[in-house]
C-alpha cells in the first residue's frame, strides 16, 4: 500500500497552506460581512467609495503584483544556488512592500485630514478594519522576507515567499470589493 | 527572470490594467450586474495566477482545482451580496 496522500502534491510546509487557508476564511468572512451590511445602505456605501483614492490602490495592486514576481524569482534562485541574487530579489520585494505601506500611509493619512475616521460610516470601519489588517500583515511580510533574506535556507525562502504570495492574494481579493465594487 | 513567472506578472498586469479600465467607465444602473460581475471574474483571475504561478499550485492540480473552485464559489457569494439592494 502507498503512503503517498494528496497533501504530499502541496509545494512547501503544510502548514504555511493552513495559514493562507486561514487568512483566506478570516478575510473573506469580513469582506462578506461588508458586502452584507451595505445592503442596508448601498447609496451611503457608494458615497463613502468616492472619499477613496482608488488611484493609490491600483497603483499599489502593480507594487503587490510585482514584488509578488520578486518572490518567487527568489525562490527559483535560492533553488538553483544563485545566493546572491535569490538575496537580492528578496529585498526588492521587501522595498517595494515598503512602497505599499507609504502609499497606504499617505491614504490613511488624507483621510484623517478630511476628518474622516473609522466612526465616521460603518464603510469606514470596515475599510479601516480590513484594510489596517491587510497592511499589518504587509509589515509583517515586509519583516519576513528580509529575515529570509539573511536566514536562506531555501525551506525558509520557500515559506516566506508563500507568506507574502498569501498577502498578495488577499489583497486581489479586498481591492476589488472595498474600492471598486459601487 | 524564469519565463513562467514573467508571463505570469505580465499577466497580472494585463488584468489589473483591464480593472482598471472597468471602473473608469461610469457604468448606468442598468449594467450594475455585468460591470460587478467583470470587476470580480477579473478578481478571480487575477487569484488563480497568484496560487498557480506564485504559489506554485500548477504542480499540484488537485489543490488547484479545490482553491478555483472555492474562490469561484466565493466571488458568487460576493456577487450575491453586491447585488442583492438591486433585488429588494
Amino acid at each position: 500500500m502507498s503512503d503517498a496522500s494528496v497533501f504530499d502534491e502541496l509545494p512547501g510546509d503544510l502548514m504555511i497552506w493552513v495559514l493562507i487557508v486561514s487568512e483566506l476564511l478570516v478575510f473573506g468572512a469580513g469582506l462578506a460581512a461588508f458586502l452584507a451590511v451595505r445592503i442596508a445602505d448601498p447609496a451611503g456605501f457608494a458615497a463613502a467609495q468616492d472619499a477613496l483614492y482608488r488611484t493609490g490602490a491600483g497603483l499599489n495592486t502593480l507594487v503587490l503584483v510585482t514584488s509578488g514576481a520578486l518572490a518567487a524569482w527568489a525562490l527559483r534562485l535560492r533553488e538553483a544556488e544563485r545566493r546572491g541574487r535569490a538575496r537580492l530579489c528578496l529585498v526588492g520585494a521587501a522595498l517595494l512592500g515598503l512602497v505599499f505601506l507609504a502609499v497606504k500611509s499617505a491614504e490613511y493619512a488624507g483621510k484623517a485630514g478630511e476628518g474622516i475616521g473609522w466612526d465616521t460610516h460603518p464603510f469606514f470601519t470596515f475599510y479601516y478594519l480590513l484594510t489596517g489588517f491587510h497592511a499589518a500583515h504587509v509589515a509583517a511580510g515586509v519583516a519576513v522576507l528580509l529575515l529570509v533574506a539573511w536566514k536562506d535556507a531555501p525551506r525558509n525562502v520557500e515559506a516566506g515567499a508563500a507568506f507574502w504570495h498569501m498577502v498578495d492574494l488577499v489583497w486581489m481579493l479586498l481591492f476589488p470589493v472595498i474600492y471598486l465594487l459601487r | 527572470m524564469a519565463r513562467d513567472i514573467l508571463r505570469a506578472w505580465l499577466r497580472l498586469l494585463a488584468l489589473s490594467l483591464g480593472t482598471t479600465m472597468v471602473t473608469l467607465w461610469d457604468w448606468p444602473v442598468a449594467l450594475t450586474a455585468p460591470a460587478g460581475a467583470a470587476i470580480l471574474l477579473l478578481a478571480w483571475a487575477k487569484a488563480r495566477i497568484i496560487l498557480a504561478r506564485y504559489l506554485g499550485l500548477a504542480s499540484a492540480p488537485f489543490w488547484r482545482r479545490g482553491f478555483e473552485i472555492a474562490l469561484a464559489g466565493f466571488a458568487l457569494l460576493l456577487l450575491g451580496l453586491y447585488l442583492a439592494p438591486e433585488m429588494v
